[in-house]
Parts: structure tokens; sequence; C-alpha cells
């Protein structure tokens, strides 16, 4: 590469950088703002809006709210993904390229026509808004990219595996559960986390299908329609600050167990 | 113990889809007999050994194991335990947790499990590696370590599958030692698969050479090294001059036969072809004695040296034959009496014995 694409290059990458963090850096300084308005100049500085955060209690009910669905719902689609992917990968039968078509649709359609198709079915089952529906809604949003991730890795265990444990004396059964699956692990770590910051983040679904009690984000679209205040910047930091720090922990995490059981 | 095979292969075929890997198959193998399934690749060697281990179903036929029909277990319910040409070692566990794997799946004991282990691991001196993941083990390590894990539930027949190829030539020698050294002071039956006719001669009781789904050859090392019954044996394993010609005459169990007007006597392992009938000899290279007088041996033709290749402790020579056309024949000799030769015409001496007749 010669030294005017090294340039360019580099200044594409810093100028990348700038444009997914200015905004953020934005946000986080408007929360300790000792003012009711956003914007510059910041004259005096405060941690009233946090104080404020961490004392509402109504913010800290969504919070656990928003985190307990974001449980269930990774729950169901790791268990549903991860048993999909086994059946899916390494083997060869009718149909299934379709199967694997329909497991990975809900992924690309989008989340507004999804949400409104739930709502829709949900009321014909019967089903009332509100915390169920949500589960539901996001585990089947969330299944393909478990399916993904878990049959990408399932690719590369060696067929002689699964082959010397039945040798060794291990059913179909016990061979799944005592080497197929531990090798499995890292990418359902890595899948579990990721549908944790997805339903965690999800406003669509959970607005259409939720009931009286919001979700998080839910609730921060709600009090932006009283006005822009720093309390929701400082919300959104606190948010922003615990997504971050369990994404990247579990991104190193998965990497190093991928390293240690390949090597 | 009794004179009835471990395990009898009784005509067992196997195609995928329309290719053919295993063509009426029938073999037996006796206990405690190194058999090596020798040929290149495709042909059926690694489909017989995954048979045999339950991986494979035959399409027809079957699969006797200690008197018992095992043609339709599953793995792992045959007393059949195989080393995996990559050892597939379980990453996440120890060498020891991966040698007792075996042990508890079988329902043993935990005392029973650690004598086992201790026995086995001893006997592989792998005492000072039991903690360690695989991924901690060298090349050579790992081996052992596949290795007692298939022996440790105590099979009666052990598979292994090209278990040499990963490791570098100079262990290789050291690891077929060792391996025929274990299958003796355990008198087990080891089938072992390889496309390493070295590999094959220097371990086995016994070799049985495939081509095309099919034995191209059955017998010890020696038989099949010197007296091999077809072409594809004969090039195969090792290094040989085929002599192509005619049978003239058959008599006292040789075969003579017609080579560039010059006659040649010979024996066959296999089937006698008929008078007139075209046929390849194969005679090996350290086989042919080169001689400056006409030695007086059963056949002797004259030639001159057109190529030396120096080898170390002994010389290849190319030899032209006078009035052969273009064929030459290869031998070895000494280093020292290499250099000696000059262009001078000398003889080529060999005894019938150590010429192989063909069949195609």
């Amino acid at each position: 590469m010669n030294r005017g694409n090294r340039v360019l290059l580099s200044c594409v990458y810093w100028a990348f950088v700038l444009y997914v963090f200015v905004p953020l850096l934005l946000m986080i300084l408007m929360g300790f703002k000792d003012s009711k308005f956003i914007g510059f100049p910041i004259r005096s500085w405060t941690l009233e809006w946090y104080q404020g955060v961490f004392a509402d209690t109504e913010v800290i009910s969504t919070f656990g709210y928003s985190m307990a669905i974001a449980a269930l719902s990774t729950l169901v689609s790791v268990l549903v993904g991860t048993w999909i992917a086994v059946l899916l990968e390494g083997r060869r039968f009718r149909g299934r390229t379709i199967l694997f078509g329909l497991t990975i649709l809900p992924a690309l359609i989008p989340g507004i026509i999804s949400a409104i198709a739930f709502r829709i079915y949900a009321r014909g089952l019967g089903i009332e808004p509100g915390m169920g529906a949500i589960v539901w809604a996001h585990a089947v949003h969330n299944v393909p990219f478990v399916v993904l991730v878990v049959m990408a890795r399932l690719s590369t265990l060696p067929k002689s595996q699964v082959e010397a444990a039945r040798d060794l004396g291990a059913d179909p059964l016990i061979s799944f559960l005592r080497i197929t699956l531990p090798y499995l692990i890292p990418s359902i770590l890595g899948a579990t986390v990721f549908c944790l910051l997805l339903s965690f983040d999800d406003f669509i679904r959970s607005y259409f299908l939720g009931g009286y009690e919001p979700t998080l984000p839910v609730l921060i679209f709600a009090k932006l329609r009283s006005g822009m205040s720093p309390e929701i910047n400082a919300i959104a930091t606190v948010a922003l600050v615990l997504t971050a720090v369990i994404g990247i922990w579990a991104e190193r995490f998965t990497r190093r167990q991928a390293r240690e059981s390949d090597a | 113990m009794s004179t009835a095979p471990l395990v009898s292969i009784e005509g067992i075929s196997k195609r995928f889809g329309k290719t053919v890997a295993l063509e009426d198959m029938t073999l037996d193998i006796a206990h405690g007999e190194f058999v090596t399934f020798l040929g290149p690749s495709g042909c059926g060697k690694s489909t017989t050994l995954r048979i045999l281990g339950g991986f494979e179903t035959a399409d027809t036929g079957r699969v006797i194991l200690d008197g018992k029909d095992v043609t339709a277990l599953p793995p792992e319910r045959r007393a059949v335990n195989m080393v995996f040409q990559d050892y597939a070692l379980f990453p996440h566990m120890t060498a020891g947790q991966n040698i007792a794997f075996g042990l508890e799946l079988k329902g043993m004991d935990k005392g029973g499990i650690r004598s086992r282990l201790e026995e086995i691991m001893t006997f592989l001196e792998l005492t000072d590696y039991a903690d360690r993941y695989p991924a901690q083990l060298s090349g050579g390590q790992r081996q052992r370590v596949a290795l007692a894990r298939a022996l440790a539930p105590d099979p009666a027949l052990l598979l292994l599958d090209e278990p040499l190829a990963a490791l570098d030539a100079n262990l290789r020698a050291q690891v077929q030692r060792e391996l025929k050294s274990i299958q003796r002071r355990t008198h087990k039956s080891f089938f072992f698969v390889t496309h390493d006719q070295q590999e094959a001669l220097a371990m086995s009781d016994r070799i049985v050479v495939m081509n095309q789904g099919r034995i191209e050859q059955d017998g010890t090392p020696e038989q099949l090294y010197f007296q091999p019954a077809s072409r594809f044996v004969a090039e195969f394993i090792g290094d040989t001059n085929l002599l192509e010609g005619q049978v003239r005459d058959l008599a006292d169990g040789e075969i003579v036969m017609d080579w560039y007007g010059r006659t040649l006597r010979g024996r066959s392992a296999d089937a006698v072809p008929s008078r007139n009938a075209p046929v390849t000899a194969s005679i090996r290279l350290e086989k042919l004695g080169v001689y400056t007088d006409r030695p007086d041996t059963d056949n002797v033709v004259p030639g001159r040296v057109v190529g030396k290749t120096f080898l170390g402790s002994r010389m290849l020579l190319d030899v032209a034959v006078d009035d052969a056309g273009e064929a030459t024949l290869k031998a070895y000799v000494d280093s020292d009496h290499g250099r000696s030769l000059g262009d001078a015409p000398l003889w080529l001496g060999w005894d019938a014995s150590g010429m192989a007749m063909l069949r195609d």
C-alpha cells in the first residue's frame, strides 16, 4: 500500500470514529449540565440528574422490567435457536433450505411490520399486551441470531469428536451433552449476550405489544414527549455504560474460549 | 484360546451413490493379530474400518465379532475402539479425563476407573501428563493419549485409522516400534489402516492390500514383498523391475517366460497363466546380482551400466540390457562395488525363486 492510500485510509477511519462517538460524547456531557436546557455552553456541572435517576422508582422498576424481559426472551431464543442449529447443521434432508430460510426470516422483516403483525396475531389469540407478549416477540426476533452463531461454531466441530464419544460408549444424547454442548458454549454465551442487548434495546416490539408498564426505551420515549431534559441523558448514559461493559466482556470471553478449545 | 477367528467379515459391500467403496469383501481376523489394510486413498480400506467400528452400515453382508453378529449395532454397543487419524481428543478434558471417558461410560466405579487409569497411563508412560489438556501436549503425546483412551475399555479389537500420518518422519519410526511392542504385550488384535507401505511392512503380522474396493492380496509382509501376486501389489509395495514377456513353458512349479528372446524362470503366487499368454514378472532391485563374469544363476542377462545414483551405503544402477530395445533394469550394489564399475559389459543374474510372475 502506498503512502497516499494509507493516509486516506486512516482519515476515513478517524472520521468514522468521530461520527460514531461524538454524538455519544455530547449526550453524556449534557447529562452533567446544571440547567434544564440541552445545548452549549455548559456553564456549571452537576450530578443532580444522576441522583434523580437513581432516586426515581419508576426508572428503577422499568429498568428491572426490561432486564426481566431480556432474560426471559433470551432464555427462550437460546434454547430454541441452539436446538434448530443442531437440527440443521451437518444434515442433508429434504426441505432443509426452506427450513433454514424460514428460521432466518424473522431477522429480516422490518421491525414495524413484525410488531404490527405480532399485535394483530396476539389479539387474535387472545394474548393480553404485556410482558408475555413482549417476551414472545423478542424471542422470535432473536432466534435467527442464535441459530447463525451456533451453527457457525458447530460447523467447525470435527466429525471425529462425536464419533470418538460414540466409539467409547456414549449414546447420541450423552455424546451431545458431554462433547457437542461444551464445544458450543462460547458461541452460546456470545449469542446470549447478543440477545440480551437486542431485547434490552428494542423499542418497536415493546411499544406495540406492551401493556401499561413501559420498558426502558418506551419510558425514555414517553419522557421525550414531555420535553428533552438532562435526566434522559443520564438514564441513557447509565444504560449505555451497562450494555457496553457487558458487550465488551462477552466479546473477549467468547474469543478466549474459542481460542482455547481450538488450540 | 479358541481357534475361531475374532472377527469374520462375510461378504460386505458398500456403495456411496454410484461409487463402489467395497465389493463383496470377506476376511477373518485372528485373536492377537496385527492386520494392516494397505492401499491408495479410495480403495475401501477406511470404509472397512468404519464398518467394523459401526460408523457406516454395509449394504450387504455381515460382521461377526467374537461369535456375535454386530452388523446392525451402533458404535457404542461394540467391544471395538478406535484411534482416529486426528486423534479426536476432547479439548475440554484433560488427558486423564479423556482416557477415563470410556471407562465411565462402561459403568465402572470410581475405584475401578482410578486403578485402570493408573495401569494404562503407566503402561504408555503418560503419568506425568494426566492433568494436561490436549492443547498442552505434543503430537506424539496426543497420539499416545488417543491410544490409551482406545485401549482403556479393554476392547476385543482396536481400530487404527492412519494414526501416524500426522507425526513427523523421525517420530514415526519410533512410534511404529512402540505400537508393535504395545500390540505384542497386550495380545490384542489391531486393525491398522494406512497408505504407507513402509509402515505396513514394519509392523504387520499380515497385510491386506486393497484396490478399488477389492482385496488384491492377503499375506505376510515377506510374501507380499517377494511374491506379489499382481502388478498393483508389486508396484505399490517397494521398488521393483517389471519385465513384460510371454509364457513359454510351465514346469515344476516354475513358469518359463520369453523376454526379448531370452529365457527367464520365475514363480507365481497366484493363478498359473496359460502357455503363450502375455505375462509380467517382477524382480526386486536387491535380488539382482551384478557380476563381471557370467554367473551361475537361473536367470542371466548381459548389459551395461548407463546410470549410477549414490544413495549412501549403496548405489542404484541403471543397466541397459543388450539386445532388449529400450529396456533397462535397476539394481542395488554396495557403494564401493558400484564405484569400481565402468562401461565394461557386465552380467545381471538372479534365481527363479526371487522373480514373481504377476496376474494383471
